[in-house]
């Protein structure tokens, strides 16, 4: 008995010790719940994942644009790991075919990512006790950015299933239609014109209201084309245009400026992603847009046709790289070989490179050619042609034409406002018009989306110049003026892949 | 050879009985020495004079003395020999070797929460002694596994350095849950890695559900039970154990000359990248052989020590071990272990023991490994070196990745990880039938994992320094009361509890942008930027245990059990129940079997438990904001701190993973144990999966944990163990086991008829997961399109339909709706095998020894990514450096390899191969140096040894082997992958065993 005791003794505490132990609760201190918030910090904080998943989608332009490479003004690599991007410019898709390729998925997870982002913030602005104002603005911008997310879905893949703020996953979801989806996108845009500041006004870095009424002139032009085609949507187009340029704030740069790091945060600029200052991140377009021979990867370069047919002038100049750099690496840095350059035409994929993508490179702080240049959603000049085309359509008048005029005259190196009978137009078919602007804006991810809407891929294609070395599998019809839903989100939903599921009406 | 008989002679001196003093006059000394029959002395052996009490016992050395008259027969008897006699006669020295007695019956075997004889079990239990496997040179404790018992499947999955290997009990039940069985050294839950495999004593591999049930919640993997050695009464003993040896990968693969790979590119470019001239030159010059810049000679070094002893009321156990090796894949990589291991028993008086086990160990693996992915991919008609010695960085003909030895000799790579373990245990025997007993311990666990990867491989450089601490407590408090219920009847009862509380914490150090190489990792504030994350877990299970053993006449035996695990990873239902039975009739102690003579032992068992499984990471069920680098932007330039939505749903309603499993089986003992046949059939069902449900990209979140579905895994396991000879000079023993298992989906979350699991391949390589879970189908499913070979000429108008032209890849459209498409996808191979095998002899001759295993494995098929990836497939190649390129189709050459450069998809069952193989795993020859010369020495044992690893392979796979590299990583959906691994080695060592 009385070792009994002294066992007791003994082991008693560690009994004790174990019985405290044992809550068997997790400690959640650590964690950081979602939705709540409270102070402007707070605000911030939630804010700046929206603009970072904007920033990821934007990152790398050949994945971002895997789908939109039937377009005429980009053709890829014909061998090496290029594949995916070759089932879109030969037009290998269209029937739910391809939907599990490579890269396809990244434009679609990526801008989800910002609408589940800007949803639950949307959400948890609900219940803010943040002051008012602030409130108001945040929700503004998670408004456009939801919208502008939208809208590309819309644009690659057709029709998408709604999902808004305070919305939990059910497995049931379906695609609405195409008109449902430009109605909520809308809607989203006609709250954020009104919530967010004048363009000039907002802070650093952040969205303006002329944003906003991009994104929605954008949208109203889609919608008067393929696949709804109510003509309707051009006036609103051109009236929201209108009131961009009507802030007086915007304007185009000389073209040498353009292209500069400071031109991406310019008075052009409508609204651009940023990367840190630190230089600890960096986005690929330089890289992309390079050649092997350069270190860059190839992805993305124009097409024969498309720069034959470009009119001459500086914008021709600043837009292609006729002299293809030839670069080596050692020693964990690059260095110019001998030749420093190499005629396109001998280069290794015999093409021009876009000038406009590595003109303000950086060739220092990596062993491939990278850019610490902001990324722009959009530009002044595409304001100028949206609202130039939307009113083409509905009759052209003064404005619209010097609209047209002052991107002819930036183009020609001659000051934007000031007319200049060498290069004016007096009038401009709606088709003109497009094409001003895929040389404008060429490679700049927007060619695709306006033959598209207008219909004209299969135009381009036929223009197709026999010695491009990707050749076609087919003559582009509808059926591939859509991308088929990436593969992951058909498997695990109830989701009809394209083109069973594309709905418009 | 006198290794293998100390650790006899340890499991045996549990049973030991040292025998009384002779005080007989007026007879002769009869003197002499016992040895085994492979000639090492055996201590303690019984000698008694038949017919009387006179006995003595042979000492340490194996000598004798007795006195007996020459009408006596003395009768030598020893726990695990045949009991031998010999009259006395007129001789004075009477030398004996006693043969071992194969039946190991009476062996004590540990079972989960204490002891039992191996004739009392129940359950289905394999146990793999030290005697098994140490006459091989093992440097891991999977090798000292593998092949050798039943119903384990282990598969090294790497051919790296102390790298690590996959141990599947009976197949993998979970999907997502971990297959991991649960591994416990001396009573203490632990990782298997941090065990030296010199010092285990003996493994019981806890199979059947009534074994595993008393682990609950952890025990639905299987559980194996680690022993380590322990001294014993004497003086002291050493053992030095050393080798030495090296290893080489087993074979290469056939890859493009220069020559060759520049017709490729010229033909898949479609223009003239080489000149005729330069590829003639090319030809001549050979270009670079990549695989002979990759491949190199290793060479490993073992060395152990240990001494053991003790007196009657302590014993000892004390060892050493260090072990170093090269890697097989370029320079610069070292792995290192060091091991001390302290086993200390003590008797503090007639009824309380007392234990303490003390292990520390460091496995340290310095160098970087080149990427043999990339650099079997690398283009061949680029010199590693320039004319200058100095690296050709880049070539982007084949892939745009840097010259793979850049890396690997210039990164500085130190990983460390050390350990400490303690655990005690305390018994105390209150009353003759009630046993007390405690135990308790600590794990500590520090990882430190540093990296510097200098500017000239990359710009800037990088350092990475993660420094994790992890903390293992456990307290296990155990009664056991045997009452005394009649002659007829045993019982025992065990009540138990336990707690373990697992906790750790890391920092995470990322230093970028470096004006210096000097300082390295070691020094990060020369980098311009740095980043820090750390994070903190926590995780609590606290059990309540019950056990009952009964047996009646000795025959018929019945074991209950019945456990509660409460554990703190889930939020609302923390607590299971886990019931388990078994019986067992030992037919042969009936009457009617044992007038039989030839079969000693005839046991049947029949068995049902309830398992679980815990197996998801502590806030699992909560979902919660995401922080980093990768959510902050800069506004203004600099990072503001971002807070992102969760990337996990919540469920607070998540609970553990539950398996039923019944077992049946026989051991059947015949002539005398010299054949051991042992049967087990078993069946077992998962539930309520602790299945992560993906989430369509379009929601958001990337998914969440859910119970769900339904795995079934059955199959049966053999082993056979038979002494087909044994005499003075030869001793011929072979183990033979064989496991089948076929696993299959019978059921996913909701109406899902297959889910995707990503893979650590998956996300740079593949859009879509190459494996796939399928209702109906077995875990480790390889999907992808049927290939049918090439469009030919003359099938134009066929290959048109499908958009294809002569050249391209044919695939089958399945459902016939004229496109190929994700719906033509389906199931092409199975990773798992339909059964596999390890057959073990030992064969001893005289003073030598011949000890070889044999494994197999066939029905399993094998993803080949790898070739699809040097064929120039998937997002990292450009050109083809394999050699089936060289057979591409072209309008003059009808071949069934697809040359077109579109079209053809990377996961296709062109890639899919038999991965059935036959290998001799290990052979090894030793030699015991004569007893007579080593006693002028001073020496008890010296066994000179020479062994192989790996000596060859047979089987149809066209990869490095279709073990290692067929393993991408260690979850159960990617069996059969091979993408990126490191092959495994052919080794040859020599080594010297000295015992004094």
């Amino acid at each position: 008995m009385k070792h009994l005791i002294k066992i007791l003794f003994l082991f008693g505490p560690m009994m004790c010790l174990n019985i405290s132990c044992s809550t068997l609760e997790e400690d959640t201190s650590s964690l950081l719940q979602v939705g709540v918030i409270s102070t402007e910090a707070d605000i911030k904080a939630n804010i700046a994942p929206i603009y970072r998943s904007v920033l990821n989608t934007n990152n790398d332009p050949h994945y971002l644009r895997c789908a939109t490479y039937g377009a005429d003004d980009i053709t890829t690599w014909v061998a090496g790991n290029k594949a995916p991007l070759r089932v879109f410019d030969r037009f290998d898709y269209g029937s739910g075919e391809n939907s599990d390729i490579n890269w396809l998925n990244v434009a679609w997870d990526n801008y989800w990512n910002t609408i589940y982002v800007c949803n639950t913030l949307i959400e948890g602005l609900k219940t803010s006790t943040a002051p008012e104002n602030l409130v108001k603005l945040a929700d503004g911008e998670a408004r456009v950015f939801r919208a502008h997310a939208y809208l590309n879905l819309v644009k690659i893949y057709g029709n998408v299933p709604i999902l808004l703020d305070g919305y939990l996953p059910t497995g049931d979801e379906q695609r609405a239609t195409v008109v449902e989806n430009y109605k909520q996108i809308e809607s989203d845009l006609l709250i954020a014109e009104n919530s967010l500041p004048a363009p000039g006004t907002e802070d650093t870095g952040r969205v303006s209201a002329g944003f906003a009424k991009t994104v929605l002139a954008d949208l109203y032009l889609t919608w008067a084309g393929w696949p709804v085609k109510d003509q309707s949507k051009y006036s609103l187009a051109a009236t929201k245009a209108k009131e961009i340029i009507d802030y007086g704030y915007y304007t185009l740069l000389p073209l040498d400026q353009l292209w500069t790091f400071d031109g991406a945060m310019s008075k052009e600029t409508i609204f651009s992603v940023r990367v840190p200052s630190d230089e600890s991140k960096w986005v690929n377009q330089a890289t992309a847009f390079t050649f092997h021979q350069g270190r860059g990867f190839s992805d993305c370069f124009p097409e024969l046709r498309f720069f034959y047919d470009f009119p001459e002038g500086p914008r021709k100049d600043y837009t292609f790289l006729l002299d293809i750099p030839n670069r080596g690496v050692k020693d964990g840095a690059m260095f110019d070989k001998t030749p420093a350059t190499i005629p396109w035409q001998d280069s290794d994929r015999a093409h021009p490179m876009y000038r406009k993508y590595v003109y303000s490179e950086n060739l220092t702080v990596f062993i491939r050619p990278v850019n610490f240049r902001p990324v722009e959603l959009y530009r002044y000049a595409e304001v100028l042609l949206i609202y130039a085309e939307a009113q083409a359509r509905l009759g052209e008048n003064s404005s619209s034409i010097e609209a047209l005029n002052e991107v002819k005259r930036r183009a020609a190196g001659l000051p934007y406002n000031v007319a200049n009978g060498t290069v004016d137009v007096a009038s401009a078919t709606p088709n003109e018009i497009v094409d001003e602007k895929g040389w404008e804006l060429a490679a700049e991810n927007k060619r695709w989306f306006d033959l598209v809407r207008t219909e004209r891929v299969a135009e381009m294609a036929a223009k197709r110049d026999p010695s491009e070395p990707v050749t076609l599998v087919r003559m582009p019809t509808e059926a591939q003026y859509i991308a088929p839903i990436p593969a992951q989100s058909i498997n695990n939903s109830k989701l009809l892949q394209n083109p069973e599921g594309f709905k418009i009406n | 050879m006198k290794k293998t008989k100390l650790m006899i002679k340890q499991v045996i001196m549990i049973c030991l009985i040292v025998c009384g003093v002779t005080t007989l006059s007026g007879q002769n000394i009869v003197q002499g020495n016992v040895t085994s029959s492979d000639g090492q002395p055996i201590p303690g052996v019984n000698i008694l004079v038949k017919g009387t009490t006179q006995g003595a016992a042979t000492d340490f050395d194996g000598n004798y003395a007795i006195s007996a008259s020459p009408d006596d027969i003395l009768v030598f008897s020893f726990v695990g020999y045949k009991t031998q006699e010999q009259v006395v006669g007129d001789r004075q020295t009477i030398n004996v070797v006693l043969q071992e007695d194969a039946t190991s019956l009476s062996e004590v075997v540990v079972i989960g929460y204490g002891t039992a004889k191996r004739s009392d079990l129940t359950g289905a239990l394999t146990s793999v002694s030290s005697k098994d496997f140490d006459k091989q040179p093992l440097n891991n404790v999977s090798q000292a596994l593998q092949g050798r018992a039943a119903g384990v499947q282990v598969t090294q999955n790497s051919g790296a350095p102390g790298s690590g290997f996959k141990i599947r009990i009976r197949g993998a039940n979970s999907i997502t849950g971990g297959n991991e069985p649960l591994y416990v050294i001396d009573g203490q839950f632990a990782d298997i890695n941090t065990i030296n495999v010199n010092d285990i004593q003996s493994m019981e591999v806890l199979k059947d559900a009534s074994s595993t049930a008393i682990y609950g919640t952890r025990g639905a993997n299987g559980v194996i039970l680690i022993t380590t050695k322990s001294g014993r009464s004497g003086k002291p003993k050493f053992n030095v154990n050393v080798f030495t040896g090296i290893s080489n990968v087993t074979q290469k693969l056939d890859l493009l000359s220069a020559a060759e790979f520049a017709e490729g590119v010229n033909f898949s470019e479609g223009s003239e990248v080489f000149s005729a001239q330069e590829i003639a030159d090319l030809r001549a010059n050979g270009g670079e052989d990549w695989q002979k810049r990759l491949f190199q000679t290793a060479y490993f070094n073992n060395v152990q020590l240990s001494a053991s002893g003790g007196n009657d009321n302590t014993d000892y156990y004390i060892s050493g071990n260090y072990y170093e090796t090269g890697g097989t894949i370029v320079d610069h990589q070292r792995f290192k272990r060091l091991n001390l291991r302290s086993n200390l028993n003590i008797k503090l008086s007639e009824k309380i023991k007392a234990g303490l086990n003390f292990n520390v160990g460091q496995d340290k693996t310095t160098g970087e490994r080149a990427d043999l992915g990339v650099g079997l991919a690398w283009d061949p008609t680029t010199p590693a070196f320039d004319e200058n010695g100095d690296y050709n960085f880049a070539s982007n003909l084949a892939t745009s990745d840097t010259n793979p030895l850049v890396a690997a000799e210039n990164n500085v790579l130190v990983n460390t990880r050390d350990r400490i373990s303690i655990n005690g245990n305390f018994n105390w025997d209150i009353l003759d039938n009630l046993v007390f007993n405690t135990s308790g311990g600590i794990t500590k666990r520090d990882i430190h994992n540093n990296r510097y990867q200098p500017l000239i491989s990359l710009p800037g450089g990088r350092a990475d320094v993660d420094n994790i601490y992890g903390t293992n407590l456990y307290n296990t408090n155990r009664l056991t009361y045997t009452p005394n219920i009649g002659e007829n009847h045993s019982l025992k009862i065990d009540a138990i509890h336990e707690i373990v509380i697992d906790k750790s914490n890391g920092a995470y150090i990322t230093a970028t942008d470096f004006f210096t190489d000097l300082v390295t990792y070691k020094d990060v504030s020369a980098a311009n930027v740095q980043t820090v994350a750390n994070d903190e877990s926590n995780r609590e299970l606290e059990s309540f245990l019950g056990r009952v053993n009964y047996a009646l006449l000795d025959k018929y035996l019945f074991t209950a059990s019945f456990r509660a695990d409460g554990s703190s990873v889930f939020q609302k239902e923390k607590w299971g129940y886990f019931p388990s039975a078994s019986i067992a009739w030992k037919a042969s102690e009936e009457e009617f079997l044992k007038a039989v003579d030839a079969i000693n032992n005839l046991k049947l068992r029949v068995s049902y438990g309830e398992v679980g499984n815990q197996g998801v990471k502590v806030f699992d069920t909560r979902s919660k904001g995401t922080l980093g680098l990768g959510v902050d932007y800069p506004f203004n330039g600099i990072y503001t701190r971002g807070v992102a939505p969760s990337i996990l749903l919540a469920n607070p309603d998540l609970t553990w993973e539950k398996t039923k499993q019944i077992n049946a089986g026989f051991d059947l003992g015949l002539f005398n144990s010299a054949i051991n046949l042992s049967f087990d059939y078993y069946k077992k069902n998962t539930t309520d999966l602790l299945l992560f449900v993906p989430l369509a990209s379009f929601y958001g979140p990337e998914g969440y944990f859910d119970n769900a579905g339904e795995v079934e895994n059955n199959g049966f396991e053999v082993t056979l163990d038979t002494r087909i000879l044994q005499n003075e000079d030869w001793n011929i023993k072979s183990t033979l086991s064989i496991s089948a298992n076929k696993s299959k989906v019978l059921a996913l979350n909701d109406d899902l008829q297959s889910q995707s699991y990503g893979s650590q391949i998956r996300e740079s390589t593949f859009p879509v997961s190459p494996s796939v879970v399928q209702v109906g189908q077995p875990i480790s499913s390889f999907r992808g399109y049927v290939f049918e070979g090439v469009y030919q000429l003359g099938e134009e108008a066929e290959a048109a339909i499908y958009g294809k032209v002569p050249g391209q890849a044919k695939y089958k459209d399945i459902n016939g709706d004229g496109i190929i498409s994700t719906d033509d996808i389906t199931i092409i191979g199975n990773g798992s095998p339909d059964y596999t095998w390890g057959w073990n002899w030992d064969i001893s001759f005289k003073n030598w020894n011949l000890n070889f295993l044999m494994t197999g494995s066939h029905g399993n098929d094998i993803y080949n990514l790898q070739r699809a990836r040097l064929m120039a497939l998937g997002a990292k190649q450009f050109h083809a450096v394999y050699g089936d390129y060289r057979n591409r189709w072209t309008p003059t050459n009808p071949s069934d390899i697809p040359s077109g450069r579109d079209g053809t998809e990377i996961l296709s069952s062109q890639f899919v191969e038999d991965g059935s193989y036959v290998t001799m795993k290990n052979i090894a020859l030793s030699y015991n140096v004569d007893k007579n010369f080593l006693n002028k020495l001073g020496l008890d044992g010296i066994r000179l040894y020479a062994s192989v690893e790996n000596l060859f392979i047979l089987t149809k796979y066209s990869g490095f082997d279709p073990e290692a590299t067929a393993s991408v990583s260690n979850q159960d959906t990617d069996t059969g992958i091979d993408y990126n691994s490191y092959p495994l080695n052919r080794s040859f060592t020599f080594g010297i065993n000295v015992n004094f």
